[in-house]
């Protein structure tokens, strides 16, 4: 196990502690998602503290509880099924191809597009350390931790669609990143209204400066915008409808540092500070229904 | 209640489907962690939805359980208190005023166990939170078994809450070295 800061150890112990406030805990998870040695030590934490348990009374809960939970079960199965996209979650090795392809690629792209093609070979490795959370998105979203999994609050869907939402579709997430930072965002895409949702969990952007988030795709000359972060909590926006899933699918997200108020024609002017991808997640469009 | 290996095999054909198994799963396990949950929320519709959540979680990731970890009701445990813990730190806080007879009877009583009936390992980790000086004996208790946050502890303490954070950050690095963790 890697060694960590005093910073890292109490978090996790403050964690299963109970004590860190809902932006904390939100980062706990996000690390625990990507950090394995991180998330085994919130778990040495929450057994060590666990036994404390044996010493609280039992009460019964109200029998239609359980009428509740196996109602859940069969319902949150038939959910699965239908959310599943036509491929199979990748299992990690599964990764392997679509990296060797991505290379083959690069000869088509220009010099700026190829120093953002490195950037991208590197989110996925980021993007294997997140492939099980991913894999649990897609078929059991409610496995996902808190931090990742959609809340209500974040599923602001700012532009109404014809089509009915979906009560419960699946969300899909890419934790953007320093190369062995804190994750500093969570991005969230909800598959079938193709809302995205950035949640922030560290950074804060200099005083004069937004961090924009762009995609970045082999598909793409270029990398697109896809908006400044609003400083709040949240940022919500659903520009990604215009972009077919294979392309959301593939792209590496990337956060840069702009002037105020974002770029001003449309390119990145910085390297990207954090950067992260979905991987296989969003199923093609479904036809309206 | 089951052994933890009767709930180790149970949790083992949970994850592979056996409904049968989960119900008697639930049956064993449901009035502990509805106790666990219920002194966190103290509402009892936020905690049956929580206890539902938790039991559909426990269906979908009995798989993931690793008895080498944790013990099985541990482990289910953690998974409810989790859940309740965020949605208290979502909902915003109840501030200690609003029930506070409810929260002082909380406070003080957690069952009373025979000595002998305690677990070794309850009794290792009784012995180092005892090591504290009692404030911070009583800070980490409360913090534990009713999923108050650094703002109801200060106020229960009447300290600043960068207090009560840098005591509970310190309790916790003790805790952790009589350990040995």
């Amino acid at each position: 196990m890697m060694a960590y800061s005093e910073d890292d150890i109490a978090l996790a112990a403050e964690y299963a502690l109970g004590t860190l406030d809902a932006d904390e805990r939100a980062e706990a998870e996000a690390k625990m998602s990507i950090d394995k040695d991180f998330a085994a030590m919130v778990e040495a934490w929450q057994h060590k503290l666990g036994v404390l348990n044996q010493m609280v009374g039992s009460i019964q809960p109200r029998p239609e509880v359980w009428n509740k939970i196996k109602s859940a079960i069969s319902l949150s199965d038939a959910q699965a099924a239908l959310a599943l996209p036509e491929a199979v979650p990748a299992a990690p090795e599964a990764l392997q191809p679509a990296v060797v392809a991505d290379t083959s690629n690069v000869v088509r792209l220009s010099a700026r597009a190829r120093r953002w093609r490195n950037v991208a070979t590197f989110a996925s490795a980021i993007a294997a350390a997140l492939i099980a959370v991913i894999a649990v998105g897609v078929y059991q979203p409610d496995l996902l931790p808190g931090a990742i999994r959609p809340k209500p609050r974040t599923q602001v869907v700012e532009v109404k669609t014809s089509s009915a939402p979906t009560p419960r579709s699946a969300q899909y997430v890419a934790v953007l990143q320093k190369e062995g930072g804190s994750p500093a965002f969570i991005l969230t895409v909800d598959a079938a209204t193709r809302n995205f949702t950035v949640r922030k969990v560290g950074a804060a952007a200099e005083p004069g400066k937004s961090f924009e988030l762009w995609l970045i795709s082999d598909k793409l000359p270029r990398p697109r915008s896809l908006g400044v972060i609003g400083n709040g909590d949240f940022t919500a926006r659903p520009v990604l409808a215009s972009y077919d899933s294979d392309v959301i699918n593939n792209a590496t997200y990337a956060v840069t540092v702009e002037q105020a108020g974002g770029s001003p024609d449309g390119i990145p002017h910085s390297a990207p500070v954090f950067t992260g991808k979905l991987i296989e997640t969003v199923p093609p469009a479904a036809p309206a229904r | 209640m089951l052994t933890p290996a009767e709930l180790v095999w149970l949790i083992a054909a949970v994850a592979k489907g056996d409904e049968a198994a989960f119900e008697r799963l639930y049956a064993a396990t449901r009035a502990k962690l509805f106790g666990v949950v219920l002194r966190i929320l103290r509402r009892q519709d936020l905690a049956e939805e929580v206890i539902q959540e938790t039991y559909v979680k426990i269906w979908n990731g009995a798989g993931k359980f690793n008895p080498g970890l944790s013990s099985p009701i541990t482990w289910m445990a953690s998974i409810a208190r989790n859940r309740a813990i965020d949605v208290v730190r979502k909902r915003g806080e109840l501030s200690i005023e609003e029930e506070p007879a409810a929260m002082e009877v909380a406070a003080e009583s957690p069952d009373p166990l025979a000595r002998r009936e305690m677990s070794e390992e309850l009794k290792r980790l009784l012995e180092c939170v005892g090591r504290l000086e009692p404030d911070r004996q009583k800070l980490v208790l409360l913090a534990y078994y009713n999923g108050w946050s650094r703002e109801q502890l200060a106020a229960k303490f009447e300290t600043p809450v960068n207090t009560v954070k840098t005591w509970l950050r310190r309790s916790m690095m003790d805790i952790r070295e009589c350990l040995g963790l």
